[in-house]
């Protein structure tokens, strides 16, 4: 109600309006510019273009110059008497490549400062590319991996993690799909293709009200539409990867398409010199992105766009594991009118595993998988110079199937598996951003979400002591699309921007997050066995509150941006597992489930360059994560359980990121990443004990995560070589050589301590040694090379 | 999830370990009861010890001075244990398992008594031993055998086994060669009931493709070879005793280098050794299980390689 009469009295006091609106473009691609600005000169008036390229500006009846910019694009004044509505769509020209201009974000200059949005982090696919990468291999997860309050667990772990929040409380969206998995070869590499990809955000924090479902980060990918100019082939020959992108207009200015694929060929080269992989093993992963968009009319324009992946690692015909994603989505951007413009998504994305083991006559194959169809209709309205209105929806259906199980004995075949699991998952949100004085803007929304476990087996499980597999009590069917159970919560969500100058701001947000799926994962990383899995009647969503306050500087005409900001995180019902869980393919998962609670809180501080032939980053954030489960460290309490309070796997006390970009001249381009991380939290024994010949490892008062392995710190380089061969003599196009070194100086950085007994075949007559082993998943430093063009 | 072991142990990605010697916390020292009794008219043992701290590798010591009294529940009868060197004992004649009969076990010390329960359950018989004939492929680089049982998951859900093999007298004692079913499967949560047992079941664990003569080596070797023997045992086991060997699967097997991401997080196995006192606040670790058992044995004989060879190239 509140929002109405705001809206309505800001109308009550307008004089006559008109709105200018229109979509912004690259004029050498014909790309959407997203968050471009649209300033009106000799006023503090403007906004941003959207993540189409769409904007929108209500102003009185008078005489303007519009100020059309985007950083690293030569800006375009024009004048307007504004007497109706006008429809103003640009091309904004790339600027001729300036030494000094060299810029890491394509933003307006200011947009630090003066954006409401904080705990958000963006990177253009360009500063990516720059960055020395694991085995050559541009990476859009590791980049943000450099990202104040980003961490990962290490090599070889998927995902990262944000603010204390696990892998699973992350929403990775690429082109508004849900990925689930989004690594390649076990957390390596991620399966976002770089040269498809155009624009990446991650919301840490005062995430607006359209986002939703996930605790603690939204991780929004945007892929290139394609050049809706000319052809482009690009692409890029690396020590895993061959990548080949092919762009272009299907019909100039009104369709394009943009298909790239990435395929690693170790495999290829192994076999040309052994014939181990010959008997049917095959190792290898690959991806294929592709879209496509047709612009219908001034009104409508529409997108198709598809992901397939898939990792294949068999080591013999019948022996190993795969898995993949596949996403499709749909979307049609549609102008009600010149203020309203809407866009609805639909898409449909799965993420499967299998194992097979066997051999020629018996195999067992095991595998889980889970689908989603959803329906999304997003609408912005832009009311008037002060507030724009954001409002939609969400129904995602999903279809989880835990587990499929064929058994082959001599050629005879059975088949079983877990029974079938949906769920419905739908939202309304509606939020405002509201420029209460010229420098007191708020954005403030609510989130209403509503989960429905449907039918099937209904399992109810008993009470038992903390830790304990939880007895089954009953077991009964419900219709198959009954609600078994279902989960009504309202979030609210509210950011405001404060500025105390042209060059400084405060700004602060709350926001609660809801979260009905939940990624088990009971491992030392997550892997890409993990599942997921809805709320159930058993499992209840998760739940998180978010503040953060942050001060904003810029120095120095915007060449410098410095930040520092505080974060506190409460997090219900977060999901843990019993002491020796089994939580792979498991009919009675839930019994080996715990719910606790968790907290997360820290400062990040962060400076940024901008400009000049030295650009880059520098973080650090201090931050606490921690869990209270009952079952879990809970000491000496044998008789009830309660659990004490214990940091978990990511918590990272002390974190240090920098990145570095030196422009040396117009063809050579240096750069290095350095990372430092606390040790992560691992749990040591204090007993041995001996039951049937094993040793056992036995930790005295129940302790969890007790002990910290060594820091973590690495430093990459590399190093650009522009217009190798391609920009001489007259040839058209682009290229460079990228040399890294990945780990330059050899740091064998610990990724775990693990217990065991000694190797090798015990003696029945002598006791068992134990061990503990340090273990390094890269331990030595990576050099790569790699070739890119384009033309 | 032993899956994911047994597909990564083949990851030979390089990873670098080193050994290292961390201080540890203060030990905690406490009782462990080591009792799986069987329906053998053998000796039967039971190991109480003491738990040492983690890098002691010396023997671990016998707790003396306790009385150990096993007793048939259902057909109300007592087995007293009598204090050996190192373990406690019962010699008999008869078998004291006997199937469908539940048993308890005391542990008297001079301050606190302890207890245990367990159930002794049926065990299928074993049909037979097979050897199979196997081309070079990615896991040894030359023609070799390998093995598999062949027993049938009688049915009704619930059955729990932990199966052991023996190569040419060797018994298979490696952490990843513990081998447990849960009715033809291998894990409660995955049901299939009622049939010859899953493939991994019936040959995952018996086959060794390590060299035992070098530990360190990755280098793979035929896990059978002519003259070879396979003797396999069958023991039922209840199921909190299945629970309890299927969590120390995950804290034994620790696979080292790649496969470590799919570690679980260190924690303490279960028991079900309680003291009689409920209020007690004094840790015991170990277990006690009556076990059925079913056995099956044959040799790789030159025979029985030419009709593995012969099948292998008839199909």
């Amino acid at each position: 109600m509140g929002l109405v009469c705001l809206i309505h009295s800001n109308l009550l006091l307008a004089q006559e309006q008109h709105t200018v609106s229109g979509y912004l473009k690259d004029a050498s691609n014909g790309e959407a510019l997203i968050g471009a600005t649209i300033r009106i000169q000799g006023q503090s008036l403007g906004t941003i273009s959207n993540v189409y390229g769409f904007y929108s500006i209500t102003l009185p009846k008078d005489k303007y110059v519009f100020d059309f910019r985007y950083v690293g694009y030569d800006p375009q004044l024009k004048a307007v008497e504004l007497s109706q509505n006008m429809r103003i769509d640009l091309e904004l020209s790339p600027a001729e490549q300036q030494l000094q201009a060299v810029v890491i974000s394509g933003k307006a200059e200011d947009d630090h400062v003066s954006n409401i949005e904080m705990s958000t982090e963006e990177l253009d696919i360009k500063s990516i590319q720059k960055m020395p990468a694991f085995a050559g291999e541009v990476d859009i997860i590791k980049s943000i991996q450099l990202l104040p309050g980003v961490t990962t667990v290490g090599e070889g772990a998927s995902g990262f993690n944000v603010r204390g929040g696990g892998v699973g409380q992350n929403l990775v969206l690429l082109d508004e799909a849900p990925v689930y998995q989004s690594s390649h070869m076990l957390g390596f590499f991620s399966v976002f293709n770089p040269d498809a990809v155009k624009d990446v955000k991650l919301y840490k924090g005062g995430v607006p009200a359209k986002y939703g479902g996930r605790l603690s980060s939204i991780l929004d990918i945007r892929m290139k539409e394609g050049n809706s100019k000319e052809y482009d082939i690009s692409g890029g020959i690396g020590t895993v990867f061959s990548r080949l992108a092919v762009e272009g207009p299907i019909k100039k200015d009104k369709a394009s398409f943009i298909v790239a694929a990435r395929r690693s060929y170790a495999d290829v080269i192994a076999k040309t010199f052994t014939d181990a992989l010959d008997d049917g093993s095959s190792l290898y992963f690959y991806d294929l992105t592709a879209k496509t968009n047709y612009n219908i009319n001034e009104n409508n324009r529409i997108y198709l766009s598809g992901y397939w992946g898939r990792d294949v690692l068999e080591f013999a015909e019948n022996q190993g594991f795969d898995w993949g994603n596949r996403t499709a989505s749909f979307r049609w951007n549609h102008l009600y009118s010149e203020k309203l413009f809407s866009n609805l998504t639909m898409f449909y994305s799965n993420y499967d595993y299998g194992f097979k083991f066997g051999d020629k006559d018996d195999l067992f194959e095991i595998g889980s998988e889970v689908s989603t169809v959803n329906i999304k209709p997003e609408f912005s309205w832009f009311v008037n110079t002060n507030n724009e209105v954001t409002f939609g929806g969400e129904a995602i259906l999903y279809l989880f199937e835990p587990g499929t199980m064929v058994d082959v004995s001599a050629g005879e075949r059975t088949t079983a598996g877990l029974e079938d699991r949906r769920a419905l998952e739908s939202a309304v949100y509606v939020s405002n951003d509201q420029k209460l004085t010229p420098s007191l803007s708020v954005q403030y929304g609510l989130r209403l979400s509503y989960f429905n476990y449907l039918g099937g087996t209904v399992v109810v499980y008993g009470d038992t002591l903390p830790g304990s597999p939880k007895p089954v009590v009953d077991e009964y069917k419900y219709r198959k699309w009954a609600s078994i159970a279902d989960y009504l919560n309202l979030a609210p969500r509210f950011s405001f921007n404060y500025k105390l100058s042209q060059t400084a701001s405060i700004k602060g947000s709350y926001n609660r997050m809801n979260q009905y799926i939940h990624l088990i994962s009971n491992t030392v990383a997550t892997t890409p066995i993990d599942v997921w899995q809805p709320s159930t009647n058993n499992i209840k969503p998760q739940a998180a509150d978010q503040v953060a306050i942050g001060y904003f500087q810029n120095l120095a005409n915007n060449q410098y941006e410095l930040s520092a900001e505080t974060y506190y995180k409460w997090m219900y019902n977060q999901v843990d597992y019993i002491d020796g869980a089994d939580v792979f393919v498991n009919k009675y998962l839930e019994s080996q489930l715990l719910s606790g609670k968790g907290r997360a809180y820290g400062v990040e501080l962060y400076g940024k360059k901008n400009k000049g032939k030295l650009t880059g980053w520098l973080s650090y954030t201090l931050g606490w994560t921690e869990r209270k489960v009952d079952g879990i460290n809970y000491g000496g309490d044998q008789l009830n359980r309660k659990g004490s309070w214990y940091p978990t796997r990511f918590d990272q006390r002390h974190n240090i990121k920098m990145a570095a970009f030196y422009e040396l001249n117009d063809r050579i381009t240096f750069s290095a990443n350095f990372a430092y991380i606390s040790g992560t939290p691992t749990t040591f024994p204090t007993d041995r004990i001996t039951v049937g010949g094993y040793v056992i490892p036995y930790i005295n008062n129940n302790e969890r995560n007790n002990y910290r392995i060594p820091d973590y710190h690495r430093l990459d380089v590399g190093m650009t070589l522009n217009n190798v061969w391609r920009g001489k003599k007259g040839r058209s196009g682009e290229d460079n050589i990228a040399i890294s070194v990945y780990n330059a100086y050899a740091r064998q950085n610990p990724f775990s301590i693990y217990f065991s007994q000694e190797r090798g075949r015990p003696s029945m007559d002598n006791p068992v040694a134990t061990n503990a082993t340090q273990l390094s998943i890269i331990g030595t430093f990576i050099p790569a090379i790699s070739y890119n063009f384009k033309f | 999830m032993k899956y994911a072991y047994l597909i990564s142990g083949l990851l030979l990605l390089a990873a670098c370990e080193f050994e290292i010697q961390p201080e540890l916390a203060e030990p905690e020292e406490l009782m462990v009861v080591d009792a799986f009794l069987n329906d053998r008219a053998d000796r039967q043992v039971i190991n109480i010890t003491r738990s040492q701290p983690y890098f002691d590798d010396s023997e671990p010591e016998m707790i003396s001075g306790l009385n150990v009294t096993l007793y048939d529940l259902t057909v109300d009868l007592e087995y007293p244990f009598t204090e050996g060197d190192r373990y406690y004992y019962l010699d008999t004649n008869d078998p004291v398992g006997v199937v469908g009969h539940n048993y308890r076990l005391v542990v008297e010390s001079p301050s606190e008594t302890f207890e245990a329960h367990a159930t002794m359950n049926r065990v299928p018989s074993i049909d037979s031993i097979g050897y199979e004939f196997n081309e070079a492929n990615f896991l040894v680089d030359q023609d070799h055998f390998t093995a598999q049982f062949y027993a049938v998951d009688p049915k009704g859900v619930g059955d729990c086994y932990w199966i052991k093999g023996w190569k040419n007298g060797v018994y298979f004692n490696k952490p990843e060669e513990l081998n447990m079913a849960y009715d033809a499967s291998v894990s409660p949560g995955q049901p299939i009931d009622g049939q010859l047992f899953v493939f991994p079941v019936r040959a995952g664990f018996i086959n060794p493709y390590g060299d035992d003569s070098d530990p360190e080596s990755t280098e793979m070797v035929p896990p059978y070879e002519v003259g070879d023997s396979l003797y396999v045992e069958i023991h039922s086991i209840d199921r909190a005793a299945f629970d309890f060997l299927y969590a120390l699967y995950f804290q034994i097997n620790r696979a080292g280098g790649f496969g470590e991401i799919f570690s679980s997080p260190l924690s303490n196995v279960s028991t079900n050794i309680k003291s009689t006192n409920p209020g007690s606040k004094t840790n015991v670790a170990g277990f006690f299980n009556m076990s059925a058992i079913s056995s099956a044995g044959r040799r790789l004989t030159a025979k029985v390689a030419d009709q593995a060879q012969i099948k292998y190239y008839n199909q």
